[in-house]
């Protein structure tokens, strides 16, 4: 009976296997030339369809370049990219769909698919800068309607590389993805992703995220590297009946002209189950770790366990906002960061990168990390543990100043329904952490470094309810001396300092 | 007084809308290139759906090759090709879509209003077709129904005010042009050379007030044949390569 067992499950094991494996097709004897000229859109989709309807398997690239508008991948396809195959983005707008029930433009579209997925050691390059421009000349000449807020073509009028929509079982595997026109690469509503092994480059035109997650359920992103003008890893939530859950993101190393590990900015259902470990950012405008809730979502039950964040602008920004909530109460909690190294600089550090973050909310010192909610829906239970962050201190109260007393502290906005971002109240009252509207805080064995001395505080609390500091070590040039306080509390109560 | 200032309005009027039904739009507008290189499909596609929607007019092709695989002909506009513009087609039989029983370079369904004018060509590619055609059924991945022959040129399937007139058509592997349950369908000065193929020149069947007058044909497959009855067909000075003048059935 157990050997009967054994034996159904090896044979369906192999079954799978082998039809994963079935059938390999040569994309060229389809027609489709790897000549860098030829467009290949019409042939790719008709290989593709006729794969999908023949039982599945890899088409494969084999070296060359490939130029294609949109195509759309099909159940059973997987696109396989040998070293030195890339797929190739024409740079023509026309030549791309916007998707009637995605209702944005991509390079490769999958809708309603399943067992689908991009491998091998090729790249898929898009070409973006040209094609944005391509569009920006055709919108400016009347062809194509677009209001050009911020001077561009809205996002979903750009096309991004990949667009996937309610597929389930999606593999992306060893491939490098670079120059999309907006966004890169989304994955929408889908089911068990596994994303492995892949370079991206993308910081050929405004809002090249790294990878954007939407409302999906089942996501692995491992091993991979990213370099994005936008945010990198990016997860959101859209649609305010579903949420995006049970993620995993282990050894990754982004660079981003935004944010580097992002939760929102759209956050209508929410976030949970997340756990992200072995996290390294670098040269990144604004927060290496950053959660939204702003749009009525929740972000809750999420453990982020050993982040490396050098040369970022901001390290820790957790706020809660009222943007979009129509009615719906916004939530976040449970969340513990730990083992984290970082180190904030004085000047940009995104300085040199193509499409730099903009600068903006002037006049404000070096920006403290934040956890900020409102009044009314506040951050509860949130940790951090081993954390040493190493700051460059020296703010000038003559350029920029908040301090201590009740009426610049109540002066503080509360922008409910402002852009999230860490410097959007410009100047604030700490150098190292701005706490407010918060309750159940824990800060176990953190350091906070400042290079030079600050006439701030390390710490301020606002409105935080329950908060225990242990193990604490603040170091601040002269501060011994003046016997500064750097943990400062202003309306709140309950609050331990071990 | 009061009346010729009415008379004067109504002629500003007739003339304003005469004006912008024939607006002329230049194909680099829209992107369009002239290297022969470029595939055109998208951006060709783009303009004609374009120029229907602001109400019609003219996309006009000058001196140059432009590659395009099938586009759609829609109502209101008129594909003008300039002397010396020639509309090639693509060299792979995927590029291809149909508006009736086969593929077509240039197709229309249930539009109205719509011409190909001017004296520029349409270049099919057709030996090129062959070869991809063949080879993909070879690989086994074209299946060999008739949906799947080789493109031809222009098809006009139930549609209502067609004009085709003074281009050159050439190379097409399919039956070059098909007209196919169309009303007011007029036909002039064309010329198709299509010879090194089994193709036919002309299909023209169910239509009604159809005219096809001052054209000529060189082909290898039958000139000009009729699948089934036209009402009211007119056609006039119309020769073969011998002069032998074309008939009605």
């Amino acid at each position: 009976m157990h050997i009967l067992r054994f034996l159904k499950t090896g044979s369906l094991v192999l079954s799978m296997a082998l039809s994963l494996w079935a059938t390999d097709y040569d994309v060229q004897k389809f027609g489709v030339k790897g000549d860098g000229v030829t467009v290949n859109t019409a042939s790719i989709q008709y290989a593709i369809d006729y794969i999908s309807d023949h039982g599945g398997g890899r088409l494969v690239f084999t070296a060359g370049t490939y130029r294609t508008g949109s195509i759309y991948l099909k159940s059973g396809v997987i696109l396989h990219l040998e070293r030195a195959a890339t797929l190739m983005s024409t740079t023509n707008p026309f030549d791309f769909v916007k998707d009637e029930d995605i209702n944005w433009m991509s390079m490769i579209f999958a809708k309603y698919q399943k067992d689908i997925g991009i491998t091998g050691e090729g790249g898929i390059d898009g070409r973006g800068f040209e094609t944005a421009n391509n569009m920006l000349n055709y919108i400016q000449r009347g062809l194509f309607d677009d209001k050009l807020l911020w001077d561009r073509p809205r996002e979903p009028n750009r096309p991004q590389n990949i667009y996937f929509r309610e597929c389930e079982n999606i593999t992306i595997t060893g491939i490098t993805i670079k120059d999309p026109a907006s966004w890169n690469q989304t994955y929408d509503q889908c089911v068990n992703i596994l994303v492995d092994g892949i370079t991206v480059d993308s910081k050929s035109y405004w809002n090249n995220d790294g990878i954007d997650i939407v409302d999906c359920d089942g996501v692995v992103i491992k091993n991979s590297y990213f370099d994005a003008a936008d945010d990198v890893i990016c997860f959101k939530s859209h649609d305010p009946d579903k949420i995006c859950q049970n993620i995993v993101v282990d050894n990754c190393v982004g660079r981003s002209s935004a944010n580097g590990l992002k939760f929102g900015t759209v956050s209508r259902g929410g976030f949970r189950n997340v756990k992200v470990t072995n996290l390294t950012i670098f040269d990144t405008y604004r927060s290496a770790i950053t959660f939204a809730a702003v749009d009525g979502g929740i972000v809750e039950n999420i453990v982020v366990d050993g982040v490396r964040s050098i040369n970022t602008g901001n390290v820790i920004y957790l706020r809660i906002g009222d943007r979009w909530s129509k009615g719906k109460e916004p939530v976040m909690k449970d969340i513990t960061i730990r083992n984290v190294y970082a180190e904030v600089p004085l000047g940009k550090p995104d300085a040199g990168y193509g499409y730099e973050g903009p600068i903006e909310d002037l006049p404000r010192n070096i920006s403290p990390s934040s956890i900020v909610g409102l009044p009314n829906h506040r951050i509860e239970n949130v940790t951090l543990e081993n954390i040493e962050i190493v700051y460059p201190g020296g703010s000038d109260p003559f350029y920029a100043k908040v301090g201590l007393t009740p009426e610049e502290l109540d002066n503080i906005p509360e922008m409910p329904a402002k852009y999230p971002e860490f410097s959007q109240f410009k100047e604030l009252p700490a150098w190292g952490f701005y706490l407010r509207h918060a309750d159940g805080i824990t800060f176990k064995n953190v350091t906070l470094r400042a290079k030079n001395k600050d006439y701030r505080p390390a710490i301020v609390m606002d409105d935080v309810k329950g908060a225990l500091f242990k193990d604490m070590e603040i170091e601040e040039p002269e501060s011994e001396q003046n016997s500064k306080e750097q943990i400062f509390q202003y309306q709140s109560e309950n609050i331990r300092i071990d | 007084m009061m009346i010729r200032i009415f008379i004067f309005t109504i002629v500003l009027c007739f003339n304003w809308g005469l004006s912008v039904q024939g607006k002329d739009y230049k194909a680099s507008l829209f992107g369009i290139k002239s290297d022969g290189i470029t595939l055109n499909t998208g951006s060709i596609q783009t303009a004609i759906d374009f120029i229907s929607q602001e109400g019609g007019g003219r996309l006009v092709f000058y001196v140059g090759r432009y590659l395009t695989g099938s586009i759609e002909l829609k109502s209101n506009v008129t594909i003008h090709l300039e002397e010396g513009a020639v509309l090639v087609g693509v060299p792979s039989i995927y590029d291809y879509y149909s508006a009736g029983n086969f593929r077509s370079l240039l197709y229309s369904k249930d539009q109205a209003n719509i011409s190909v004018t001017g004296k520029g060509v349409i270049m099919g590619n057709g030996r090129s077709l062959i070869k991809s055609r063949n080879e993909q059924k070879k690989n086994g991945y074209l299946p060999s129904n008739s949906k799947d022959g080789l493109p031809g040129l222009v098809q006009f399937v139930n549609c209502d005010s067609v004009v085709l007139t003074g281009i050159i058509l050439t190379e097409s592997g399919g039956d070059v042009v098909s007209v196919h349950g169309s009303n007011h369908v007029n036909i002039a000065g064309l010329t198709i050379k299509n010879k090194g193929y089994s193709a036919r020149g002309m299909t023209l069947s169910g239509n009604r007030h159809i005219a096809l007058t001052n054209s000529y044909f060189e082909t290898d497959g039958i000139e000009l044949e009729f699948l089934s009855k036209n009402q009211d067909l007119r056609i006039d000075d119309t020769k073969n390569e011998f002069g032998e003048i074309l008939k009605r059935p």
